[in-house]
């Protein structure tokens, strides 16, 4: 069936300082699609649909909605004509209720005081007809993640928008949740919306998408329906040549993982409770131990205790009770920088905020958590010959794109700045390495690069703590997987368990199951 | 009336008198707060407006112009202020400062090129109090609350105009989002550029009168550096109050009451040598804010600049 | 040729501030060329004129290296003026208390107790800042105003010198003056104090560790923490270090300019230390020569008062344009890039 373009963008072009991120890329959406926009991190799927969405600006290029060009300037343009987004990280006002955030910026009936009950009716009407549950009194920072998605979709809809574009949207949902999502993305196109869907998940788009476009380094590769798509036709758009498949974790064909573990425990923790400034029990009686060679998954929605644990392992929050060892010894008192100084290797999650120095160099960066450490420093005086001299070495063993070792960090592209961290982390002999979401923002090529790296690491007998919110990459790199909810571990899975809807189950509060599926909402 | 009657009537009225410019000043601070402007200009701003407000009333002789000047400069400077943080980016701490000096020359040197040097010092007539029908006739409570000048209504009704623009109105709701999360105010169509420079400019106007208020109330004239500190403490009033205009109205009765024991202290003769009494009001804020600055809630994004195009990884 | 491109900025935005000033001036009706000419060359007409420049060198390089200091761990110290105050009484009490002391005790003794007042005075806002968190803007400014009354109560107390008719102390004993380098016009070691204190500084920021740990903190504060840097103990340190540059211009002043305590002996010092570290933007060895062109401003700037009426006030005026115009260039450069 020949369906018609309800929207068009011809010939985009894009550039941020001095990297290209988009190159004369062309689009379409037709009515009452799902289309899949996929590619790998910094393709310029997002870039693309941000400018759609009037929070960039395109540099040259022509929208056309309904064959009519149009301007979209600011997110009010984009909404006035009927196109919404839903994005990574929900855009919502944490201390104010989901009825607030949906109304806020939008006219409403009684202006000159706080009675929004005309509104709440128009929206209770939403709910019902796209089959959305959700309290609108509750306050948004008290609402789980698959939740507050079902709110940022009702933003959009309470707009009337037509179009509706979802950025990676299954992010931060457990299993259960993404079917559940599928389903209300099929009513919207029913209803007759037409939907954009960002991912760089092959399954996904085979799962849900109509048809499939794929962008690569900021370029289009190809479009086809779904039909007409296969795995490997897709891989390849996604990646290009230049990647060995053949020699790749993330393509493998065979997915076994020859377990490299030992016996020899070099991590444990044991009855580890952690209390917060606000009072709230983050970690309840965490007890797990990481053996050599081991690589230890820990799974779960985000917010479950996952940066506390981390943070605790690191001893940048202090636990409450409880003991930490490595290697047998009684570590539970030592600070950051003496575990750092013992083989800790700390991966954050937020990387540019928690990982990385703008305004010094790259030098200052690379040895940023080792610069008290022979060869270094010695006596509390600076080698910066040494530093230099290592510095050149990990630029060019890790392909960092940059001047040298003098330059300001903040020059440096995204791509490059992962890749310093990459190689701070890798770089130093590790007994423990603490990855928290590693391969976020990361391009294809770049994330199979840590996977490498990670299965390096184990080969070599040293334990790897990897927390992350994908569960598919814990599903392809790791031994064993635990679950963490509400602060505590409620299940701990060897590979041969692995099964990502029980998995899903645990993630979400309940029970491990005998083999039923169960659904929450 | 018995002499402790007679201290405290005194006491509590001018109290009341002496948290205007408290008032002004934390009011101008949170509005501007409540979008992510962190003003830290004030004590420049005060200066300036007390220094203009003063010229303009006794070169006018009439001290509402000059009130009215007083506020066109104040709403100058926050809109100076606005352009080089919402338009420009530029760090807001800096700017601030900047600004404080600016004030801190002009003041001083306004009043020089105005009226030379003089031997006696020029005066202007200070506001008189406004007595209300019926009310002020109530025994204590009566010329305490019912007998100020009017600025001191103007502040009271003021704050409570505030709160209730912020947290009873659709204007509330959006400007209160641009300080929560501007990006989310920006994707839903609200102008997070408007409502900082509306909320800078308009606070600015609120501290440049809460300036002006020295000499037209308290000393008839201007001296250099008078405003002594109360800008500063404007800041630290606002955390204490917690950004909101209630709390911040409740504050202001704190700090003006501590200003006002001071100097009752000096002025009724005490075994305290002066000079500790004048750090009375400096160091009752630094224990205050002991208990306070833990627990303030502040806007999320309070003294960050928002660029819509800047890329997060 | 890249090293005149890195200044142009600055002497672009110098220019722009003096052409601003100008303007102004000729709007009052006086002689702009006059008055650039006397700001200007004042400080280099007599050898009277250089002595002031350097002597006010002194005290606004060590001001401005109290901001800077902390700035390079991210943190605002408004306090110098303060610091410098109580810095100034610690040495002057010292100094008239143990005035029969040789020369040789006395001196660095004075020095040292002004430099530890000026440091424990700044403790007070650093460690409300580790304590509490509170925002050491606010605490170093209000401690300002308890010094002013500190100080005022110590001149007007029992070292008060009953001839002066200005808050004044005695003079501390003979044995703790400052030795001079120039007996006429009057050159006292403080220069050399100060040049030693900025090469410290610039030695520690830049060659040590802890230097590193301090710079990193001021980048980036959170990634410093979550890899190993105790940020909070920066804080500290920063703050102390340069409230005890402070202390140490107040100390220098009582024990080399006016060898006894005089309230406001402050001057502008701070206000302008603040200025100047922020024209040099954060950077420590930019400081002593930002200080040094401001100095040749001051000791001007009161040549243009007493010889042509203009009002000082101009040249603060100009001063902060100068920083206000640097900002611009800066914003301007990260544009083109």
């Amino acid at each position: 069936m020949e369906q018609s373009a309800i929207l068009q963008m011809q010939g985009v072009n894009k550039t941020f300082d001095r990297v290209v991120a988009l190159s004369n890329v062309d689009f379409e959406l037709k009515h009452n699609e799902i289309l899949g926009l996929l590619g790998g991190n910094g393709a310029g799927k997002t870039t693309l649909m941000n400018i759609l969405f009037g929070l960039y600006k395109m540099d040259t290029g022509k929208i056309l909605l309904n064959d009519q060009p149009v301007t979209i300037l600011s997110p009010r343009d984009a909404l006035k004509k009927g196109i919404g987004m839903v994005h990574q990280h929900f855009l919502q006002i944490n201390n104010y209720t989901v009825l607030e955030n949906i109304v806020l910026g939008s006219k409403v009936s009684r202006p000159f005081t706080a009675n929004y009950q005309a509104e709440e009716t128009v929206i209770k009407k939403l709910c019902a007809q796209f089959g959305l549950e959700i309290d609108l009194s509750a306050r948004i920072e008290t609402l789980p993640m698959g939740t507050r998605q079902k709110v940022e979709i009702l933003k959009a809809l309470y707009r009337g928008v037509k179009v509706l574009i979802l950025d990676e949207p299954t992010t931060n949902l457990i299993p259960q949740e993404v079917d559940s999502l599928f389903q209300t993305l099929k009513v919207m196109v029913q209803q007759g919306l037409s939907i954009v869907f960002i991912t760089h998940k092959l399954r996904e788009v085979l799962t849900v998408c109509d048809r499939i476009s794929v962008l690569r380094e900021g370029k289009n590769v190809i479009s086809l329906s779904r039909k007409d798509a296969s795995d490997d036709m897709l891989v390849r758009a996604m990646v290009g040549e230049g990647m060995d498949l053949n020699k790749s974790v993330i393509f493998a064909q065979d997915k076994s993982r020859d377990s490299k573990a030992e016996n020899k425990t070099i991590l444990r923790l044991s009855g580890i409770n952690r209390i917060n400034a606000e009072k709230v029990q983050v970690l309840t009686n965490i007890d797990f131990a990481i053996n050599s060679g081991e690589i230890f998954g820990v799974a779960g929605v985000a917010g479950n205790g996952q940066r506390e644990l981390a943070e605790v392992v690191m001893a940048i929050q202090p636990s409450n009770s409880g003991t930490i060892t490595l290697e047998d010894e009684d570590i539970t008192g030592m600070d950051t920088k003496k575990r750092i100084a013992h083989g800790f290797v700390y991966i954050p999650e937020d990387r540019l905020s928690d990982g990385f120095l703008n305004k010094v160099s790259v030098a200052h960066n690379l040895i940023l958590g080792y610069h008290h450490l022979e060869p270094y420093s010695k006596n509390g005086i600076i080698n910066w010959k040494n530093v230099k001299d290592s510095s050149k070495k990990m630029i060019s063993e890790y392909s960092i794109k940059t001047t040298g070792p003098d330059e300001v960090g903040g020059n440096l592209s995204g791509g490059n700045i992962q890749r310093v961290m990459i190689a701070r982390a890798f770089s130093q002999p590790s007994k423990l390495m603490l990855a928290h979401n590693p391969t976020r923002g990361l391009d294809i090529p770049s994330m199979d690069f840590v996977y490498k790296k990670l299965f390096e690491h184990a080969a070599a007998g040293m334990a790897s703590l990897v927390i992350s919110e994908d569960l598919d990459e814990l599903l392809l790199i790791c031994d064993r997987i635990a679950v963490m909810y509400r602060g505590k571990i409620v299940g701990i899975l060897p590979r041969e368990k692995f099964e990502k809807y029980e998995i899903g189950r645990l993630m979400s509060g309940y029970e491990q199951s005998s083999g039923e599926n169960g659904k929450r909402d | 009336m018995t002499g402790v009657e007679a201290f405290l009537t005194d006491f509590l009225k001018l109290t009341f008198l002496s948290m205007v410019p408290f008032i002004l000043a934390g009011q101008g601070t949170m509005l501007g707060g409540r979008t992510g402007v962190f003003n830290v200009a004030q004590e420049g701003i005060m200066l300036t407006g007390a220094s203009v407000g003063f010229l303009v009333g006794y070169l006018s002789k009439s001290v509402f112009l000059g009130a009215l000047s007083a506020m066109l400069v104040g709403g100058v400077f926050g809109l100076i202020l606005a352009y080089f943080t919402t338009t420009l980016k530029m760090d807001q701490f800096v700017v601030g400062l900047a600004l404080f000096f600016t004030g801190l020359g002009l003041s001083s040197l306004l009043p020089k090129l105005a009226l030379g040097v003089t031997l006696t010092p020029p005066l202007i007539q200070t506001l008189p109090d406004i007595a209300i029908p019926l009310l002020s006739k109530i025994p204590f409570i009566g010329p305490i609350l019912f007998k100020q000048n009017i600025l001191v209504y103007v502040s009271v009704l003021l704050s409570i105009l505030l709160w209730y623009i912020l947290f009873r109105t659709n204007l509330g709701l959006r400007l209160r989002s641009v300080g929560e999360n501007p990006k989310a105010a920006d994707s839903l169509g609200i102008n997070v550029n408007r409502y900082r420079y509306l909320t800078s400019i308009i606070g600015g106007m609120l501290i440049g009168l809460a300036g002006a208020y020295l000499p037209m109330v308290y000393t008839g004239t201007f001296t250099d550096l008078m405003v002594k500190g109360r800008g500063w403490l404007a800041i630290a009033l606002t955390f204490f109050g917690g950004w909101s205009p209630l709390p911040i109205l409740f504050g202001s009765l704190f700090f003006a009451g501590v200003e006002v024991l001071s100097f009752q202290m000096q002025v009724g003769g005490s075994v305290i040598p002066y000079q500790f009494l004048i750090m009375l009001p400096y160091i009752a804020t630094i224990i205050v804010m002991i208990f306070t600055f833990g627990k303030a809630k502040v806007p999320a994004f309070l003294g960050q600049n928002y660029d819509r195009e800047r890329r997060t990884l | 040729m890249t090293q005149i491109k890195k200044f142009l900025p600055y002497f672009l935005a110098i220019v722009a501030a003096f052409v601003a000033a100008g303007i102004f001036i000729a709007a009052l009706k006086f002689n702009p060329i006059k008055a650039y000419e006397t700001i200007l060359f004042t400080s280099f007409r007599t050898p009277n004129g250089f002595i002031q420049t350097l002597m006010k060198w002194v005290p606004l390089t060590l001001v401005a290296l109290a901001f800077t200091v902390p700035l390079s761990s991210g943190k605002f110290n408004i306090g110098a003026e303060g610091q410098m105050i109580v810095g100034a009484i610690g040495a002057a009490a010292v100094g008239i208390t143990c005035a029969d002391l040789p020369p040789v005790i006395l001196i660095p003794l004075v020095i040292l107790a002004g430099m530890l007042a000026g440091a424990l005075w700044g403790l007070i806002a650093a460690w409300l800042l580790y304590q509490f968190n509170i925002n050491e803007i606010l605490t170093t400014v209000l401690l300002n105003f308890v010094s002013f009354a500190l100080i005022d109560y110590v001149a007007t107390g029992p070292w008060r010198d009953p001839a002066a008719g200005h808050p004044t102390t005695i003079a501390i004993g003979e044995n703790g003056f400052l030795p001079m380098l120039i007996k006429q016009p009057p050159l006292h070691i403080g220069v050399i104090l100060a040049l030693v204190a900025a090469i410290l500084i610039y030695l520690y920021t830049n060659k040590t560790t802890a230097g590193y740990e301090l710079v990193v903190t001021g980048a980036n504060p959170r990634a410093s923490k979550v890899h190993g840097i105790n940020i909070r103990q920066m804080f500290l340190f920063s703050m102390i270090i340069g409230a005890s540059l402070a202390g140490l211009a107040g100390a220098i002043e009582v024990s080399g300019t006016h060898h006894r305590l005089i309230e406001g002996l402050h001057s502008n010092f701070p206000t302008l230390g603040l200025i100047i570290g922020l024209i040099a933007r954060g950077k420590n060895q930019a400081v002593p020569f930002v200080a040094f062109f401001i100095a040749v401003l001051e000791v001007g700037a009161s040549a243009m008062q007493r010889t042509l009426q203009i009002p000082v006030q101009v040249v603060l005026i100009m001063e902060a344009l100068i920083l206000i115009f640097i900002l611009l260039s800066d914003l301007i450069r990260r544009r083109q890039k």
